[in-house]
């Protein structure tokens, strides 16, 4: 009987059965990793904008005193007598385990700190007041309270729903606000650039020998028109700020806040779940749409995503044709002799060599060289300050693409290859010349591998942070690459990219607490546009892969 | 074909353009190696003037008037020189035609004239009679129309002359509102210090310390910050004083500088004065410094500098921890401390040196001798911290009990030493990579093994993009978590998280027990699923990892995994360490081995492996004996294309690690690596400085690396195919 068992667990070794086990193990742990990490972020980013119910919490605190919080669950966790030994200094002789709630009690500069740890066993109750107020202010995160009373200039409001009056006024408030930013982003940006370009005008005429006083006018005309628009501006700001409201916190301190602080305001406890869907959408798309607030910590990404998106376009341009004809002359061109073997290697290289290399290069060579000499020959009159001579959104691209060219001559390699070559003696058969089959033929149909190729070398310059990091991106750019001023497109604009705002936001702000949620969203997004773009591109690889299978046989 | 084309009496344009595509085309494949010859040459240009020789250059010389020059200065930029001399002038010139700007008599005659601590342009003036002054020279810029014009001027610092009696010599440090004059007369020392000194006004309420000597010395020299002083003899004799309380020096060392019978034969301290460098009739040049050990202070000699006659002369650099010597022939030398290394030599070709300096710049040196004639000499000398032992071998820096490793490449000091060592980074480099590789490596080949022999083929399906996803997952997401969530979960479930290294394994075997006990007509068709059928259990087993962890952390590590491993073994615990970056790093990886890697095994030719089985060998026997053997050479380059990602990746290292520059195999201790350190370092680092150039090797070395095992695992590759296609 043993010795039966014992044949049968060598042959059950011999049959290698526990490795395939051990084998497939690690396939799942991959998988298992992926799909973890993915969940993660997933259910972190948009747990973000669910407005979260509102408690107010009833405990005692160390000294035996009642006390009162009010705020916004945000974690959970159960402490064993070792690490609470370890967080206290000395073990909790009561209970084994003990539970600890984080609180999110916002209310920064009126009472801080904005998070609160709360034992369990020290709570004695939970509410849920139904006119909690969450106020989601311009600066200094969120304060919770309640709406004691509203301020129309100096006149107290008493007639009427409050809440009413409050929105009536935010919405009044959300209005100037509106027309401040157009009026800042719009007219005085205008008039500032075009002084700024006069200037150097004025400078370049100089260097030259030349008058300058023709460009007087126009300067004076400038001028005038600015002070008009500063003078509108004040205005503006003068009526943003006019009502105010009062705020009675937990503790039961009444403060005054002005409207012109307030982003938002809602009441969480008495929201229906259609009203907090609504809220929530409004919420995601705040935070694609407007601009990041508190050292980005709080606030939109918009300006981010927009400089990810116009670096990627910029550089698609760049890298389509480097990487096609690459591609054609390894295929259809050269002697596959050593030379191509070389390319081969070379390109294989490229892709291979860490990205921080090519920000280092793109920073010597595009920026201090490239750009150090543009400037001294196009743009002296802006010295010392440089125009291209510094990082920025060409450079950005440039070294970004060149990146990416293993990408695109790789994937419009296996297109041609697959192109059978009976479709190209046919087309040289009828009499066209070979640039003509190139073009009428060969390319219309590598076309769909070309595209999955751009798709991907996007995917990857999406998530590239590394040589941006040396070669253009900023974490706070203050103009768009893309304005209404001539010449509307700015390459020598530095520009804010969703990869370098996760390691920005996460890892160089100051409250990484309070900016973690809105780090979880950017990635959420940011793995979700390259999640999509790979699919894309995997979709439309094995589409292509069946498809000539017919003409070759 | 195309030429059968071109024979063709085919319309011009069609040729035309058939002919500028054909151009075109073969351009562009080209560019390919092109772009990466431009890439490897420019990294070796910036790189290169490191290597560049020093030199030193006659470049003029000034008669002016005959007067014995008693300190000659340049300034900044390197326009102007500054001569005191002994009438008690002070004598502005111009060092391109040596036209006297201006002159201001500041004494009846001049006795000595020293710069004070800790630099810039003040200096101190001893009278014939004793009396001391501080001057500060200053060369504002002004505009005449277009022309730039440097108006100089030199000022008093104080409104009063401080009485030093007769003296044999003194030293001054005026810094922070704070002044310090030593004065050595024939067996005492005195230290007068003045608090609350604002330029301008009367130097008040002196505090004075005074001490008696056993010996006789003939120099005193202030250390850093003014918080020690060094009295020297003849004979190489030192003794130093402690004057963190000025009114009562504290003798700490007293020893020799020489050895014995020798004599001194030039002596200064380095910038920053924390080191001595003495010359000796030995022909050599020592570099001496304090350091504070367990029994009090000790002048450690740190290393030493050959000349061909003993030194008269030593130059240090006013803004570097560089020097120039000039021996007893009249040969001057470059040389530097902390690469150890003297850089250049010239026959100055003129005898009896009184005096002379190195401008700020380092660019300039000014030599006077006693007929009074100035000579200057242009200098070449833009990297001399670098040199092999500077970067590869342990360095003495100064202030440190011993030679070590170290990266520190600016401080907030001007006087400090920078520290370009490239070991600790070529460390935290490997040892990064060698973290991430033991957790990929496995992982990734044993997925691949599975999912090209044994995997169902719909699931293959789903799985190959899959990974292929794996793959595109931005690094600065993973690092991200690996920072913000993995590093802090390690930190407070490490037990749990070792745990998961015996159960994960344990679960999967006992999974494999159980499964064949199950009937065989279930077990065999779902062979090609194991890699589904395990994830439940994996999850299983993580958390169980989890829920056990509390009991192993108490049974095993004493109730404090963290604590255990450092009272018991000895290693110290970070939050972000190398087992945080193995593991995500470790999955930025496996994506890239794994699609290698499969197709090595998923090319193998089937004939092969069918004549395996035909012969009786089992799947797995088929698999281990044939197919892995096979398709070793492609599993091969997988790694090495794997290990060249790991070496280069930047920022999983940069977010996951403290980024410190540590050399610690301990798995719980963070490191830099040459990727993270570039990353941090070059946006705040000077265009063309010798930080700059370093960056860049550090660049070059990555891109040098990466490229041998890319070609390596390419060249590999290309010879399996063609054995693939042969067999």
């Amino acid at each position: 009987m043993l010795k039966e068992r014992q044949t049968s667990v060598r042959s059950w070794l011999a049959s290698g059965e526990p490795w395939v086990w051990a084998n497939a193990a690690a396939v799942g742990i991959s998988v298992v990793a992926v799909a973890g990490l993915l969940l993660l972020i997933a259910i972190r980013g948009l747990a973000h904008f669910w407005p979260a119910e509102v408690r107010l919490i009833n405990f005692t605190d160390q000294f035996g005193q009642a006390q009162v919080a009010m705020g916004e669950l945000a974690d959970m966790e159960s402490l064993t007598p070792q690490r609470y030994a370890e967080v206290f200094g000395s073990s909790d002789p009561q209970t084994e385990i003990v539970q600890r709630w984080l609180l999110k009690t916002g209310n920064r500069r009126y009472s801080p700190p904005d998070f609160q740890w709360l034992f369990e066993r020290d709570v004695s109750s939970i509410e849920y007041p139904e006119h909690a107020v969450v106020l989601e202010r311009m600066e200094w995160g969120n304060a919770y309270g309640f709406l004691v009373s509203v301020y129309d200039g100096d006149r107290q409001v008493t007639s009427g729903d409050l809440w009413a009056a409050f929105q009536q006024r935010l919405e009044r408030a959300r209005d100037i606000r509106l027309q401040i930013e157009e009026l800042e982003q719009g007219t005085l940006n205008r008039i500032n650039y075009q002084l700024e370009r006069l200037r150097l005008e004025r400078r370049s005429l100089e260097f030259a020998g030349e008058s300058a006083s023709h460009l007087a006018p126009e300067e004076a005309d400038l001028n005038a028109d600015y002070l008009v628009s500063e003078s509108q501006l004040r205005d503006l700001y003068t009526s943003l700020q006019r009502d105010n409201i009062e705020l009675r916190l937990a503790s039961g301190r009444v403060v005054t806040t002005n409207l012109a602080e307030v982003v938002r305001a809602w009441r969480p406890n008495r929201m229906s779940l259609a009203d907090k869907l609504g809220h929530y959408m409004s919420s995601i798309w705040l935070f694609l749409s407007e601009q990041p607030r508190e050292a980005n910590t709080e606030g939109g990404i918009f300006p981010a995503i927009f400089g990810t998106v116009m670096m990627v376009l910029l550089m698609s341009v760049l890298v389509t044709p480097f990487g096609v004809i690459a591609a054609i002359y390894l295929r259809e061109y050269a002697h596959q002799g050593p030379f191509v073997r070389l390319i081969r290697i070379a390109v294989n290289n490229l892709a291979g060599v860490p990205s921080i290399v090519y920000g280092v290069f793109g920073l010597g060579f595009f920026v201090y060289f490239i750009g150090g000499n543009l400037d001294q020959l196009f743009f002296p009159e802006a010295l010392p300050a440089p125009t291209f001579g510094t990082p920025g959104l060409l450079w950005a691209s440039l070294t970004l693409a060149l990146l990416t060219v293993p990408v695109v001559v790789v994937s419009t390699e296996e297109g041609l290859t697959r192109i059978p070559r009976a479709i190209r003696e046919g087309s040289l058969a009828l009499g066209a010349t070979k640039a003509e089959t190139l073009f009428r033929v060969i390319l219309p149909m590598a076309s769909p591998s070309i595209l999955t190729g751009v798709i991907l070398a996007v995917a990857r310059a999406a998530g590239e942070v590394a040589p941006l990091m040396l070669v253009g991106v900023v974490k706070l750019a203050p103009t768009l690459p893309v304005d209404g001023n001539f010449p509307f497109v700015h390459l020598e604009r530095k520009f804010m990219h969703l990869g370098f705002h996760i390691y920005d936001v996460g890892f160089q702000s100051p409250n990484v607490d309070a900016a973690r949620p809105l780090v979880y969203a950017t990635a959420l997004l940011l793995v979700l546009i390259i999640v999509v773009l790979n699919l894309t591109a995997i979709m439309l690889r094995n589409r292509l892969e069946n498809r000539y299978r017919g003409v070759e046989s | 074909m195309s030429a059968l084309a071109e024979l063709s009496t085919l319309p011009k344009h069609r040729r035309l353009v058939n002919t500028v595509t054909r151009h075109a085309v073969s351009l562009g494949g080209a560019a390919a190696i092109g772009a990466i010859a431009l890439i490897f040459f420019y990294l070796l240009w910036v790189v290169a003037p490191i290597l560049a020789p020093a030199s030193i250059e006659h470049a003029q010389s000034y008669d002016i008037d005959g007067e014995r020059a008693l300190l000659l200065e340049a300034n900044e930029s390197g326009e102007i020189g500054l001569r005191f001399s002994a009438a008690g002038d002070a004598l502005f010139f111009d060092l391109q035609d040596g036209n006297k700007l201006s002159e201001l008599n500041l004494a009846e005659s001049a006795r000595s004239v020293k710069r004070a601590y800790p630099g810039g342009a003040t200096y101190a003036v001893l009278t014939g009679d004793h009396q001391l002054a501080l001057f500060e020279a200053s060369y504002p810029v002004s505009f005449e129309g277009d022309r730039r014009v440097v108006k100089p001027s030199l000022q008093a610092v104080f409104e009063d002359w401080v009485d030093l009696g007769e003296v044999r010599d003194f030293d001054v440090a005026y810094d922070d509102f704070e002044v310090t004059i030593v004065s050595l007369e024939e067996n005492t020392l005195t230290v007068t210090h003045y608090r609350d000194a604002e330029a301008g006004y009367p130097l008040e309420f002196p505090r004075r310390g005074e001490i008696s000597l056993d010996r006789s010395y003939q120099r005193v020299l202030l250390g850093a910050r003014a918080t020690w002083v060094y009295l020297l003899a003849e004979d190489g004799t030192v003794e130093i004083f402690d004057l963190r309380r000025k009114t009562a020096p504290k003798q700490i060392y007293l020893g020799k500088l020489v050895p014995d019978g020798s004599a001194v034969t030039a002596l200064e301290p380095l910038l920053g004065r924390y080191s001595l460098l003495v010359g000796d009739d030995s022909n050599n040049i020592a570099q001496w410094f304090l350091i504070r050990g367990e029994f009090g202070y000790t002048m450690e000699h740190i290393r030493d500098f050959a000349l061909d006659a003993p030194a008269t002369r030593i130059v240090p650099e006013p803004r570097r921890k560089g020097f120039a010597a000039v021996d007893a022939q009249g040969t001057a030398y470059l040389m530097y401390t902390t690469s150890q290394q003297t850089l250049a030599k010239k026959e100055l070709g003129s005898a009896g040196l009184v005096t002379s300096s190195i401008a700020p710049r380092s660019d300039l040196l000014l030599t006077s001798n006693a007929g009074g004639t100035i000579n200057a000499f242009a200098l070449h000398n833009e990297h001399p911290e670098i040199s092999w032992s500077a970067l590869w071998s342990k360095v003495w820096y100064e202030g440190y009990p011993e030679p070590v490793f170290s990266w520190q490449s600016s401080s907030a000091d001007n006087d400090f030493e920078a520290k370009f060592s490239l070991m600790p980074l070529l460390f935290g480099t490997l040892k990064a990579a060698f973290y991430a590789m033991v957790f990929a490596v496995p992982i990734a080949i044993m997925g691949a093994i599975y999912t090209a022999y044994f995997m169902a083929p719909s699931m293959r399906r789903v799985v190959k993009p899959g990974i292929e996803i794996m793959a595109a997952l931005p690094t600065v997401i993973l690092g991200f978590l690996a920072g913000l969530w993995l590093a802090p979960l390690i930190e407070a479930n490490l037990a749990a998280v070792l745990s998961m290294f015996v159960i994960l394994p344990a679960a999967v075997l006992l999974t494999a027990v159980v499964w064949i006990r199950l009937p065989s007509r279930l077990t065999q068709r779902l062979e090609g699923w194991y890699g589904l059928l395990i994830m439940p259990v994996i999850a299983l087993a993580v958390g169980a990892s989890f829920w056990l962890g509390p009991l192993v952390e108490t049974s095993l590590f004493g109730g404090n995994a963290r604590a255990w491993f450092l009272d018991v073994l000895g290693l110290g615990y970070d939050q972000r360490n190398a087992l945080v970056v193995g593991l995500a790093m470790g999955l930025a990886v496996i994506p890239h081995i794994f699609a290698v890697a499969e197709d090595a095994i998923y090319g193998v030719p089937t004939h092969l492996v069918n004549g395996s089985l035909a012969l009786g060998a089992t799947p797995w026997q088929t698999l281990a004996r044939v197919v892995i053997l096979t398709a070793s050479p492609g599993i091969f380059s997988a790694v090495m294309l794997g290990l060249g990602r790991a070496v280069g990746e930047t920022m999983i290292v940069l977010m996951a690690t403290g980024n410190t520059p540590v050399m610690d195999l301990n798995i719980f201790q963070g490191m830099r690596t040459f990727a993270a350190n570039i990353a941090v370092e070059l946006p705040e680092s000077e265009v063309n400085s010798t930080h700059y150039r370093i960056l860049f090797l550090a660049a070059l070395v990555l891109f040098v690396i990466t490229f041998v095992f890319n070609t390596a695992a390419e060249v590999v590759r290309h010879r399996l195919r063609v054995r693939y296609g042969n067999l």
